[in-house]
């Protein structure tokens, strides 16, 4: 009952935030004019492109077009795509998959590199190695991904011939544009890893620790591992939003089916049904994933939990 | 056992390419908007359902008008054209191709509730009726010379199948009787298509064909490069040199239809001054821009027509270039001269153009502000009233119907697309448009073409070139008309 209290507000609010995003982009979208010419051949008159833009409701006034759409949105009909004319729901469907597969593979990729290169950059005392690391991963945030799966394209796909340029279906389409969004999201795992690690080493509990002869791996791994994860549990929240970002660029570069190239086609096309939905689902993780960053917060720290519940 | 798993192995290696042979993997920019062929009107579409359904007419590989389903044609009135269909086609289905399906297929189009966008290129066609089931009646509302060029467009639906599933439907699994059936489309990977082998006409040369959408030119290089693609559409100049000298890859280039122009918008000032638009254009030199932009690949043009339409004039002067006189006429129209321009163009169209003819136009004087904005607000504004338009833009444009009623009529008919009104302009062309003998047309549109020139209502630039990739195996001249006919292409033998 008492974690449905605290949560209660908290749904409420991105309700809220919710309408406010979909209303935001209906109008903005909307601002700059509607599809008709897009979808005519450059032949078309001026009696076609008004015939058209009647037919598909845009010659409407704006407040009218917005509360059917507010009405169907609440009967979850998001409507049929303006060009491909199918369900936008199910155009998303099938995207999803592979901006999540995407997704996913950057992050292991992202984490999995990321928090051993910044326990190295804490716990280890050879310079060399921490300025090599340093330089590294200056590299890897300073590159942009068009540029970075470029490279990635052009020495394992065109040079090298072991993976294809671009496409989708076996997990070798799937390296190259994983490792280039991944990459760039590396080095804030690292740099995170790094700070956590390296105020809880300061801390008197690891003192204490080393004093009773616990070594280096037991300490990281059964002492600081968890009072560090906070921290970069927020991070790793804030990084899945940065990574759907990314992958607009990575999945138009390498032709990676996904949500993110969908979305740049829908925006070009003004294809404003399916803008709107992939707004609306955006919208909809970034809250859901804020909402769980904050109930495992909890769950790691019983004082932020205890502190939710008396609040 | 170590031995036969090694025999195996290398029989998979040898057998692989001559097993990939069998599929055509085509790059396109994005994937088809619709598989419905009177749903939709763009290049990547028609890409593909081209080669699903038959045309009443076709062009073969010189461009000329010939039959597909028609076999012959009259003109019973100069309203009203009959054609003869051929009886042994097929749809996909196993059904007959009839008169009745064409004479549906063109009325679906015009029909204003369906709201196709092909609507315009048939909307001169005011009835079409099967007369018997292999003869189709079509007429038009006033004696119209582009009809045959217009529908070499027209895609046969079955009316069978439309009627019986729905529009929706059809467009998820469209039936046809072209050269190849629709296999699958899962969305924003691929579409496939294989090979019909009950086909009246020629058939495909490969059993199968992928069309995938890749949004970045530089990676449909990369795969045609590296084998991992057999065509690719849309490639640049620049792209296009890195091909010439490509171990797996070869250049396919065919000059197209496509006219680049530099509009002005005649109702504002300075540009509606004709001494400033003659300045404009003699400050432009187009021998430099292909040259050094477009590596020499296009062909430089006098008019908005290219050889390929019906109508093109050989005999035009060309347009000169002489920076000095336009520098001349500049200083001798005083304060016009001195009014910033807008140049106002899009990001689909090539910006080291605009960039350079920024660049001419400011060494003779001119003050230029480039404005780019996405396709939609340029149309729109393009579109929109003459006062709030751009002084200038530059353009691309194509009627696909290699006509000169298709580019000049819509262009600058009662200012329909450019800002520039000329009622001497509109009185040759509603002339040209009612008259069905082709030489009675060209020199009305000589007449046209000179008097724009003499205005210098547009400074025609080039004739666009389509840059394609393809494998150094494949067999295929593409064609003016940017179609790709899969069972025009073949390996090499």
């Amino acid at each position: 009952m008492s974690r449905l209290q605290t949560l209660l507000p908290r749904l409420i609010q991105a309700l809220i935030t919710l309408l406010g995003v979909v209303t935001l982009v209906f109008f903005l979208q909307r601002l700059a004019g509607d599809p008709v010419l897009l979808m005519l051949p450059e032949t078309a008159t001026a009696q076609e492109i008004s015939a058209l833009r009647h037919s598909l409701g845009f010659d409407r006034p704006l407040w009218l077009q917005y509360l059917s759409f507010l009405a169907s949105a609440v009967h979850l009909d998001l409507g049929d795509s303006l060009v491909q004319q199918v369900s936008v729901l199910s155009i998303i469907a099938s995207r999803l998959p592979y901006t999540l597969a995407l997704a996913a593979a950057a992050l292991f990729i992202a984490i999995g590199l990321g928090i051993p290169m910044g326990a190295v950059l804490a716990m280890s005392s050879k310079r060399w190695l921490r300025g090599a690391l340093e330089v590294l991963l200056a590299i890897v945030q300073s590159v942009p991904t068009f540029w970075s799966g470029m490279l990635l394209m052009l020495i394992f796909a065109l040079t090298l011939g072991w993976l294809p340029a671009s496409g989708s279906g076996t997990w070798q389409h799937l390296l190259l544009p994983a490792l280039a969004l991944g990459l760039f999201n590396l080095a804030s795992f690292a740099r995170i890893t790094q700070r956590a690690l390296s105020e809880e080493l300061a801390r008197d509990y690891v003192r204490s620790a080393v004093a009773r002869g616990v070594g280096p791996m037991r300490l990281l791994l059964r002492h600081l591992s968890r009072n560090a994860a906070l921290p970069l549990l927020a991070v790793a929240g804030l990084e899945v939003a940065s990574l759907l970002a990314g992958a607009v660029v990575v999945e138009g570069l390498f032709a990676w089916p996904g949500l993110g190239q969908l979305s740049l086609q829908a925006i070009l096309s003004r294809d404003f049904p399916l803008i709107q939905a992939i707004v609306l689902l955006g919208a909809f993780c970034t809250i859901g994933l804020n909402l769980l960053t904050d109930v495992l917060y909890g769950v790691l720290d019983p004082r932020i939990k205890h502190a939710q519940v008396s609040r | 056992m170590l031995r036969f798993l090694m025999w195996m192995l290398l029989s998979c290696c040898a057998i692989l390419p001559a097993v990939a042979k069998e599929q055509l993997t085509v790059d396109l920019v994005n994937e088809p908007a619709s598989l419905d062929p009177h749903r939709q009107w763009n290049p990547d579409s028609y890409y593909v359902y081209r080669n699903l359904f038959d045309n009443l007419l076709s062009r073969d590989d010189d461009g000329q008008i010939v039959g597909e389903i028609a076999t012959q044609w009259h003109y019973a009135s100069p309203t009203q054209v009959d054609f003869t269909l051929r009886r042994d086609v097929k749809f996909h289905d196993g059904q007959p191709l009839t008169a009745d399906d064409v004479a549906f297929s063109l009325k679906r189009i015009i029909d204003p509730a369906f709201a196709s966008p092909q609507r315009g290129q048939f909307d001169s066609i005011i009835e079409a009726q099967a007369l018997a089931p292999d003869v189709l009646r079509v007429t038009t509302a006033s004696p119209y010379p582009a009809l045959l060029a217009q529908l070499v467009k027209l895609s046969i639906v079955p009316r069978h199948v439309l009627e019986a599933v729905g529009d929706q439907a059809f467009n998820l699994a469209p039936i046809g009787s072209g050269p190849y059936r629709f296999a699958r489309w899962q969305r924003g990977v691929a579409v496939l298509l294989t090979r019909n082998s009950e086909y009246w006409g020629r058939e495909g040369a490969f059993a199968s064909a992928l069309f995938r959408p890749v949004p970045d030119a530089a990676t449909r290089l990369a795969d045609v490069q590296s084998g991992s693609a057999d065509l690719v559409v849309s490639l640049d100049s620049d792209q296009a040199a890195q091909l010439e000298h490509a171990a797996q890859a070869k250049l396919l280039s065919v000059a197209t239809e496509r006219v680049s122009y530099v509009s002005f918008n005649t109702f504002r000032p300075p540009f509606n001054d004709q001494r400033v638009r003659r300045a404009a254009a003699l400050a432009i030199d187009r021998q430099a821009l292909d040259q050094a932009l477009l590596g020499g690949r296009e062909q430089i043009v006098n008019q908005l027509l290219t050889p390929a339409h019906v109508g093109f004039s050989a005999d035009l002067a060309d347009l000169p270039y002489d920076p000095a006189q336009a520098k001349a006429i500049l200083a001798s129209v005083g304060e016009l001269a001195q009014l910033p321009v807008e140049l106002a163009t899009t990001p689909v169209f090539d910006q080291r153009i605009v960039q350079a003819l920024q660049q001419m136009l400011t060494e003779v004087g001119f003050n230029v502000r480039i404005s780019v904005v996405d396709m939609a607000s340029f149309l729109q504004r393009m579109n929109g009233d003459a006062s709030q338009t751009a002084n200038f833009a530059f353009v691309r444009y194509s009627c696909a119907c290699q006509d000169a009623d298709g580019v000049l009529y819509p262009l600058l008919y009662s200012q329909n697309r450019t800002q520039y009104k000329d009622p001497a302009i509109d009185a040759l062309l509603l002339q040209a448009r009612s008259l069905l003998d082709a030489q009675q047309r060209q020199p009305l549109y000589r007449a046209v073409n000179l008097r724009l020139n003499e205005q210098v209502a547009v400074v025609p630039l080039f004739q666009s070139v389509s840059l394609y990739g393809a494998a150094k195996a494949l067999q295929w001249q593409p064609t003016a008309n940017e179609s790709l006919f899969l069972n025009r292409m073949a390996w090499r033998p």
